[in-house]
């Protein structure tokens, strides 16, 4: 009997298909299932997160992140016109705000859990008006009144199920980064949403309490001049400044603005010692 | 955004390199098994007829191949769609062909004229980190005929 190996053709056991466009394919695939997937979730989150009773939400353990900060007693400057800006608002009985003051450069303010708004020393001093002060607290109180840190809690939960469930069964470390930003993608999406809401309210809230939102407007500007050149502006990240949200808010204001060219009331000269008191004793 | 970046240029050296590694190889295999089909493989037990003008002996050749990042970024992304791991099909039969072939060169030494039972074997190398090594050995043998 002869022996013999004959040239096989190729092709036979690969694959004539370039990489490349089944790489595109598989990849734009997954983003668009994580990115449906999570969209929907969100949605159907959305309609049970803000149901938790706020007593549910009051007994998170959230304390111990807001004491890590090192938190202050406000100043009672502060504390006037956080008082007066909450009472602007139609809050539910049982939905009590926390205020807390941090010496800190950072330039931020946010609210969480449970209630409680942080302030930044960092913020503060970059203002010059009580308008644009109350601007940021009550965007704050706004975001705690319509349930927003819950709902974006319940919006990360939801991010990183899809997440972890995707790499799981990937079992495969790169493509979780590639996944990551897509989930961040969609968490965006609807934090901006948020974000108009607020501003909504807290325009309101400054008409009730000066009779015009000029405090708004300022405080965007503010904003706009510092966000460039300040590393430590934190408050951009948590709450996106777009063009878009500019240009709402002054349709808002536009539309409902009682007293035009009226004036702002600076902040009184003994919070600002406070403030370079406070600047000092960080510093040493 | 960092990590995206990262991600991107190793999906793209892995990429540059593996498909440059990948087409050497099937070029040198191609011309190898031109020449070295002057000796056959065959799977079968027994040689028919039985030769017993010839000696006898054990061949073995063996290659590891590692797959590079972007082959297991797709790889990957098949373990959640299904369908063929091509990425993966091109480095198998990368191995088995260099495995035959190493084989082969050493029956050519023993100017044998044919190899017979030949068989395969394929195991992964990763020691546990399955996550972050990927190399396949193949590993070819048989038994040489060559003459007194």
């Amino acid at each position: 009997m002869e022996y013999s190996n004959p040239d096989l053709p190729e092709g036979i056991n690969t694959s004539k298909e370039h990489p490349l466009k089944e790489f595109f394919i598989l990849t734009v695939g997954l983003l668009a299932v994580v990115f449906v997937a999570i969209s929907i979730l969100i949605i159907i989150v959305d309609n049970f997160a803000d149901k938790i009773p706020f007593d549910m939400e009051k007994e998170l353990p959230i304390s111990s992140f807001i004491d890590k900060l090192e938190t202050e007693k406000l100043p009672p400057y502060l504390n006037e016109i956080t008082q007066k800006v909450l009472n602007t608002f139609d809050l539910p009985k049982d939905m009590d705000i926390t205020f807390h003051y941090v010496n800190d450069d950072t330039v931020n303010a946010f609210a969480t859990l449970g209630g409680h708004i942080v302030l930044y020393r960092g913020l503060l001093e970059k203002l010059k008006y009580e308008d644009e002060l109350a601007m940021v607290i009550a965007h704050e109180i706004a975001h705690v009144k319509y349930r927003h840190p819950i709902l974006s809690t319940s919006h990360g939960i939801v991010v990183g199920i899809v997440l972890s469930a995707v790499s799981s069964s990937s079992g495969n470390t790169v493509i979780n980064d590639l996944m990551g930003s897509t989930g961040m993608a969609s968490l965006m999406r609807f934090s901006r949403d948020f974000e108009y809401q607020a501003d909504k309210d807290a325009i309101n809230s400054l008409i009730k309490l000066y009779g015009h939102a000029d405090g708004a407007l300022g405080l965007f500007e503010v904003f706009n001049s510092i966000s460039g050149d300040a590393p430590s502006f934190e408050f951009l990240a948590t709450h996106p400044l777009t063009n878009n949200r500019i240009s709402q808010t002054t349709k808002i204001i536009n539309k409902s603005s009682h007293s035009k060219g009226s004036t702002k009331k600076l902040y009184p000269s003994e919070f600002k010692i406070w403030l370079e008191n406070q600047k000092q004793m960080k510093t040493k | 955004m960092y990590d995206l970046i990262v991600l991107l240029v190793l999906l793209a050296l892995g990429y540059g390199f593996g498909r440059y590694a990948e087409s050497s190889h099937y070029k040198s295999i191609i011309k190898r098994e031109k020449v070295l089909n002057a000796i056959p493989a065959v799977a079968s037990k027994v040689v028919v007829p039985p030769r017993n003008d010839l000696n006898s002996q054990l061949v073995s050749g063996s290659v590891v191949i590692s797959i590079d990042y972007f082959k297991r970024f797709i790889a990957g992304l098949r373990n959640i769609f299904g369908g063929r791991v091509t990425s993966y099909e091109s480095l198998l039969d990368r191995a088995r062909r260099e495995a035959i072939l190493r084989m082969k060169e050493e029956a050519k030494k023993l100017n044998a004229e044919l190899v017979f039972n030949i068989k395969l074997e394929t195991s992964s190398i990763h020691k546990g980190r399955g996550n972050s090594i990927g190399s396949v050995e193949v590993l070819a043998y048989g038994t040489a005929l060559y003459p007194h």
